[in-house]
């Protein structure tokens, strides 16, 4: 009888912790998905302000100075390159993780905070790109000055006197980068809770 | 009335007068951007347009309309309109004329050099150049290796040859020596357009002196503002500002320590035209170019004052469409400058 009674305390106790980890997979599967929903709107909202900051430029500069016909078509190095690499989840599967090098082409090649966002599947929210490259420069310790003028050289495709307007467009489209790099992270995330998920819910049906 | 101007001017210049008085009359007006507005798409600013001097010139445009469509067809209007105004008009009324141009001929000459060093091709810059600043041997400038060859191979037969001489080097062409060559070749043009309309004398050179004096100042804010946090030094700067205009010589001085936009804020507000203006220094220049149509009559102001107001009411064109397009009214407003 007491035996009876362990053993049915036993199996309780492992559906309740079985329940618990169904659980635990749901939230991080919503929160990743909540995360992946907020970012996308970040992109856009970010996107639309250096497109609109990019025709503010052209609108102050002329079209003549800003146009596609004076983007370089000379070989040259990318300024900004993206690496994918595998990161272990646990010992069965692996996902890709997504990581932006920005100015890649600078002496200590900087690296973005998108390196260690890639570890976290939590929402970092930004409050100025200039603080975060302030901190970031500090973490690695590459100086501001040569970010800035990687910066100016990729600009200088349109001139080396350009209005503000576009050294604004250009911030802008690098958060949309990186952005965009912290929901290809966020999606994988997701996609693997969901997997989890879906495995538990056909154990449990099994 | 500042000479003898009414008894002589319409001999030559009355047709033109009236002309350009006529043309200007045909400028878009606050009900028109109102309208304007509130589009909601390119398609219906075309409509819009349509009801103005430029409908001839969109109504054939097949839809979906580009901005740069729109741009490209109200800067033939204007281009249409200056070729009239040019082909009837005498000595010295055709060099002046011809003077207004020649910004977009300086323009154009630095849109090929640097799209030549990026290995573009010829033929899609060319179709980049502004119509108002070509001239024969345009596409010749692709050839050129340096500044020196620039000026031997084609520049010398242009009217910028007289501007070139303090650019002639044999260095090679870079952005930075392509930036200031743009800027060393515009500060000579635009004395040299000032010592022309001097010359000219009479009301010509009272209200031209003042218009291009605002046109010196605002190149030197321009200038001021881009080069903050660049790699042009202050003597640099300093060499590129124009050698007239309200700001000559203290107010260069002050500018060319500028280091944020605060400072060159501070240096404006030195001066009473540019105190209330600094914020709006588009709106004052249209306020000014407007005003010599109405001060004075018998003068060659006109001509250059309806060039730019046309120019100014085409970038509004481009702001108004490229927000309609990008689905920002909200922002239209901060660009457009009304001048009327």
């Amino acid at each position: 009888m007491m035996e009876d009674q362990e053993e049915k305390g036993n199996a309780e106790n492992g559906i309740g912790r079985q329940k618990q980890v169904k659980d635990e997979y749901l939230l991080q599967f919503l929160d990743s998905l909540d995360g992946y929903l907020t970012l996308l709107d970040s992109l856009s909202s970010t996107l639309s302000q250096g497109w609109l900051e990019l025709a503010s430029a052209r609108h102050a500069m002329g079209a003549s100075r800003i146009n596609g016909a004076l983007l370089d078509l000379k070989v040259h190095a990318a300024a900004t390159s993206l690496k994918v690499s595998e990161q272990d989840v646990d010992s069965m599967e692996s996902q890709p993780c997504f990581t932006l090098c920005k100015w890649a082409s600078s002496d200590n090649g900087e690296r973005s905070s998108g390196e260690e966002k890639s570890l976290s599947p939590q929402l970092r929210h930004r409050n100025n790109s200039q603080l975060s490259e302030e901190k970031v420069s500090t973490r690695t310790g590459t100086p501001l000055i040569l970010v800035d003028q990687q910066r100016q050289k990729s600009l200088s495709v349109f001139g080396v006197l350009v209005s503000p307007k576009l050294r604004s467009a250009q911030l802008s489209f690098e958060r949309a980068l990186e952005t965009l790099v912290e929901i290809a992270n966020l999606h994988t995330t997701m996609l693997s809770m969901f997997e989890q998920v879906h495995k538990e819910l056909e154990n449990t049906n099994g | 009335m500042y000479g003898f101007e009414a008894m002589t001017f319409n001999i030559h210049g009355g047709y033109l007068e009236a002309i350009v008085r006529g043309y200007r009359a045909g400028l878009l007006t606050a009900a028109d951007y109102n309208n304007l507005c509130q589009c909601e798409t390119l398609d219906d600013i075309k409509m819009h347009l349509s009801a103005t001097e430029y409908g001839p010139y969109l109504q054939n445009e097949p839809s979906p309309l580009h901005t740069t469509t729109i741009v490209e067809k109200c800067t033939l209007k204007l281009v249409d309109e200056y070729k009239h105004m040019l082909c009837q008009a005498t000595e010295p009324l055709s060099t002046f004329l011809e003077y207004i141009t020649y910004g977009h001929m300086i323009d154009n000459v630095v849109l090929i050099v640097t799209g030549t060093l990026h290995e573009r091709d010829v033929q899609e810059l060319l179709e980049k150049c502004h119509p108002l600043g070509m001239f024969d041997s345009i596409a010749t400038l692709a050839v050129a290796q340096n500044m020196r060859e620039l000026y031997r191979l084609v520049l010398v037969d242009t009217p910028l040859a007289p501007y070139f001489s303090e650019c002639i080097t044999s260095e090679d062409l870079d952005d930075m020596n392509i930036e200031i060559m743009r800027n060393t070749l515009y500060k000579a043009y635009l004395e040299d357009f000032y010592k022309f309309c001097q010359k000219l004398g009479g009301a010509t050179a009272e209200i031209m002196s003042d218009l291009l004096a605002f046109e010196a100042d605002r190149r030197a804010v321009n200038i001021t503002i881009n080069s903050i946090g660049t790699e042009l030094t202050r003597d640099d700067r300093r060499k590129l500002y124009s050698n007239f205009g309200l700001l000559y010589p203290y107010g260069h001085e002050e500018l060319a320590v500028c280091e944020d936009i605060d400072q060159v804020r501070g240096v404006m507000e030195k001066y009473p035209p540019y105190q209330s203006i600094f914020s709006k220094l588009s709106y004052g220049e249209s306020q000014m170019l407007d005003k010599a149509f109405y001060e004075e009559e018998f003068h060659y102001g006109v001509f250059f004052a309806y060039m730019r107001l046309r120019e100014q009411e085409i970038r509004n064109l481009m702001w108004i469409s490229e927000c309609v397009a990008q689905n920002q009214k909200s922002r239209v407003h901060d660009s457009v400058v009304f001048i009327f």
